[in-house]
């Protein structure tokens, strides 16, 4: 059984008249067990892979291998499904064309889906849409999987258009959970990772087809780690107060703000998916009315909700006081995401405008962005960082655009401009 | 002396410390024992059907002993919206925090007797403490006990309560009377009243580290009303008054404190009262008392009024008689549970620097019953009406002659 624990990081005083309230809170969860044996339903995974005509030989053939190598990391039991996608999506594996659309996985069922992934020739264009739709449709015959995992190769651009994408993200959205994967230095860092983030998943780049297979496995080994399915994170705030934003932290960085669905009239939640044994942080900021001095009052209530079951909870608390040495104290660890935060914008909107050509832009803001991760202490962004750009003042942020830059290091920077890094942390402030 | 203690029958929720059967609150944390008001514990009963009757004082049977007040009726509606408070103690719809148990309580041992105590807006918790006892008819028989924890002192809040509570064990059962002369009676009396100040005295002691370099502390005040008296006893600055309907009012109890010593040569009250060593006490509870006998003294009441023991906390922003009078006029013709809560939230209102204690037994027929007010309760906004005393029972009081108190 899945324990869970939540501890706020706050500074909850707030000088006379102060009205905004931030707080980091971090939830873990131990126990999780294996997907789709906790009780609470099956779990279901389709493995989907571009098989467009821009697969050259070397990638297709790594596609196959690690499509092959993520059926093994699938857990006997799981039901499951293989997806090649091209111009519109074909169910590869199982041979069916009505009914239950997923098979349970066995030593048969993981021999013969291998000999489908095996037959896979890459032809046609590249239309996502199909992929994503195909996918909901095939989790959607077979009721008893409640936790829905896809995994997602492509290589190129999506060719549709405009608007067609969106509007199967949103369907997908709620429904099941996607990471995805670019393969060499075709296809769009931001449309794939606009399908990562509204799916609950993750999004990276596979420069070199070698490193397909150990991607694929890991994928897989944390889909199957995950024994707490659909969790969700619910926060309740005072009559009158305003959630200015709920953004997941760490492991990555994601805004849930807009994502909340109301319970009543006080209380959201918002998504989190599956949970593994792992631990998040969230970074949430409440406006309340003020309140006289030495007042203090509850700010939010901030919980995980498996179904309508609260299993954890803590509270973000506000105290007004005319003490300013504990008024003007910044949390450590809502100084450090806040700069993690900042530091995902400059990286995004840096590399942003060196594509647009606006080189005094990406200068400032990936100069930016080196401070930032050297303030905060992230060294994968530094080290991603400074294949992009010359450092010649590290704290001051002064930098230099490279001229000769490869293209996979400034998709990488781009992919992983939204992991994070913790700082250690100090007994909770309260929980 | 001390009243027989029951072995401990539950456990703290919060400390895990073993908790006397009858206690509502942990003496080791504060915290509220919660199923103590669920599952009423049996007194227990010595083999020689004594009742409760502390058996240091033999000599006075448990005819007339009264029970303890019913239990607080706890978690309360929000003091700020009125909404429902979560077991988290804040409110479930604008998330004021509720205060704790322990930050504010309420007894109404009878339709005619309540007190409030309030841990006020500064201070981070309550010190202050009360017991009260009543019998069933009005104007039969009332207990005030009031303490005031000395502030900044470890366990002060602890011991406070624990003081009150003994206290009230001791005057559980009817004063002496009938006892010959008068001097006979008064100096019966003062033995039960000093008798109530060493239970106090040898509870808080109790609750304290024999090591604690920072022993608590803690006043002590007393009003025992029957029929037409009030005796009272006072260690300290916590005060009672009598405020009759009509007539003068009166302090009843003589601060021991610096202030009172200005006073006492030749300072005026208004500046010894306020000034640096306003609230420096002389005389206390505690381990390092050097004097716990309390003065006593005694007053003949011959009309309609209010008797009030109170803390500082009150007092500090209407310590003449004439001004608290100002203050239940203002609260109009109230219950004595509405009346205390209107003077709390009137210290309140007045900046709520201490712990607010009000206790109050009424003398005569309650006030009219208020129109149906759909206020708050806890936070009564005064409204100025001037009291309409319709019904004045029994003559005006004469206060100006045997009507002193009579400190000792």
């Amino acid at each position: 059984m899945a324990e869970f624990t939540t501890a706020v990081f706050q500074n909850e005083f707030l000088p006379d008249g102060g009205t905004d309230v931030n707080a980091i809170v971090t939830i873990s969860c131990k126990g999780a067990g294996t997907a789709g044996q906790s009780g609470s339903g099956d779990a279901g995974e389709i493995i989907i892979v571009d098989t467009s005509g821009s697969m050259g030989p070397a990638t297709m053939a790594a596609a196959k291998d690690a499509a092959q190598a993520a059926l093994s990391e699938i857990v006997d039991g799981t039901w499951f499904a293989v997806v090649a996608g091209a111009d519109r999506a074909m169910l590869a594996y199982p041979p069916v064309t009505a009914g239950p659309a997923l098979v349970q996985m066995n030593e048969q069922t993981r021999a013969e889906a291998s000999a489908a992934i095996e037959r896979f020739v890459g032809s046609g264009g590249t239309a996502i849409s199909t992929w994503l739709d195909l996918a909901g449709q095939i989790f959607a015959s077979v009721p008893q999987v409640t936790q829905r995992h896809a995994l997602l190769l492509t290589d190129g651009e999506n060719r549709e258009r405009p608007g067609r994408l969106d509007e199967a993200i949103n369907r997908a959205t709620g429904y099941y959970q996607c990471d995805c994967r670019g393969a060499g230095t075709d296809w769009q860092v931001a449309e794939i990772r606009r399908i990562a983030q509204a799916l609950l998943g993750t999004v990276d780049i596979i420069p070199r087809p070698a490193e397909m297979r150990a991607q694929f496995q890991e994928i897989m080994r944390a889909s199957m780690a995950r024994g707490v399915a659909d969790a969700k994170l619910r926060v309740w705030t005072p009559q009158g107060a305003q959630v200015l934003f709920v953004r997941q932290v760490a492991p990555t960085l994601e805004d849930l703000t807009d994502r909340g669905v109301p319970v009543n009239p006080l209380t959201r939640d918002f998504p989190t998916g599956a949970w593994a044994d792992e631990s998040r942080d969230y970074h949430i900021g409440v406006r309340v009315a003020a309140k006289a001095l030495g007042q203090e009052q509850l700010a939010a209530r901030v919980q995980l909700a498996l179904g309508e079951n609260v299993v954890t909870q803590g509270l973000i608390k506000a105290t007004w006081s005319n003490n300013s040495e504990l008024t003007t104290r910044i949390d450590k660890q809502v100084a450090h995401y806040t700069g993690q935060t900042e530091l995902a914008a400059a990286i995004q909107e840096g590399l942003a405008a060196k594509a647009a050509g606006d080189e005094a832009t990406a200068t400032t803001k990936l100069g930016r962005a080196v401070q930032l991760a050297a303030q905060t202490g992230n060294d994968e962004a530094t080290a991603k960082l400074r294949k992009v750009v010359e450092v010649d003042n590290e704290a001051e942020g002064t930098v230099r655009l490279k001229r000769a830059v490869d293209k996979a290091d400034e998709m990488a920077l781009d992919t992983a401009s939204t992991k994070t890094t913790r700082v250690r942390k100090d007994p909770p402030a309260g929980s | 002396m001390t009243e027989p203690t029951s072995p401990p029958e539950t456990l703290c929720p919060s400390c895990g410390a073993g908790v006397p059967s009858g206690s509502r609150f942990c003496e080791s944390c504060g915290a509220q024992v919660s199923d103590a008001t669920a599952d009423p514990v049996v007194p227990l009963t010595p083999p020689d059907d004594l009742g409760d009757a502390p058996t240091s004082a033999p000599t006075r049977g448990p005819a007339g002993a009264l029970p303890d007040p019913p239990p607080d009726p706890g978690r309360r509606p929000c003091g700020s919206c009125g909404g429902e408070v979560g077991p988290d103690l804040y409110c479930l719809s604008c998330g004021t925090k509720a205060p704790s148990e322990r930050d504010h309580f309420r007894e109404t041992p009878a339709t005619w007797v309540a007190g409030v105590c309030d841990k006020g807006v500064s201070k981070s918790r309550n010190e202050d403490a009360m017991a009260l006892l009543a019998g069933e008819q009005p104007g039969s028989r009332a207990v005030l006990v009031v303490l005031d924890g000395v502030s900044n002192l470890t366990d002060s809040d602890v011991a406070s309560l624990a003081g009150a509570r003994a206290a009230r064990e001791v005057l559980r059962t009817p004063l002496p009377a009938g006892m010959g002369t008068p001097q006979s009676r008064d100096a019966a009396v003062a033995k039960v009243f000093a008798d109530a100040a060493a239970a106090a005295n040898t509870a808080i002691i109790a609750i304290t580290d024999p090591d604690e370099p920072n022993p608590a502390s803690a006043t002590f005040t007393v009003a025992v009303l029957e029929g037409n008296r009030i005796s009272h006893a006072n260690i300290g600055d916590s005060r009672c008054y009598w405020l009759p309907d009509e007539g003068e009012a009166l302090q009843l109890t003589v601060d021991d404190s610096v202030a009172q010593a200005q006073i006492a040569s030749g300072v005026a009250k208004e500046v010894a009262e306020t000034g640096e060593f306003a609230h420096a006490i002389t005389k206390w509870l505690g381990r390092d008392s050097q004097d716990f006998v309390p003065s006593v003294g005694s007053l003949e009441v011959t009309g309609p009024g209010w008797l009030l023991a109170c803390s500082d906390g009150l007092w500090n922003y209407a310590s003449a008689p004439e001004a608290l009078k100002a203050q239940i006029a203002a609260a109009g013709p109230v219950d004595p549970e509405r009346l205390a809560l209107s003077l709390v939230a009137f210290a309140n209102a007045a900046g709520g620097h201490d712990n607010i204690t009000a206790a109050l037994a009424r003398v005569g027929p309650l006030p009219a019953p208020p129109p149906p007010p759909v206020q708050n309760a806890a936070t009564p906004a005064p409204t100025p009406t001037p009291t309409p005393t319709a019904t004045p029972p029994g003559p005006p009081t004469d206060v100006a002659g045997e009507g002193a108190p009579t400190d000792g």
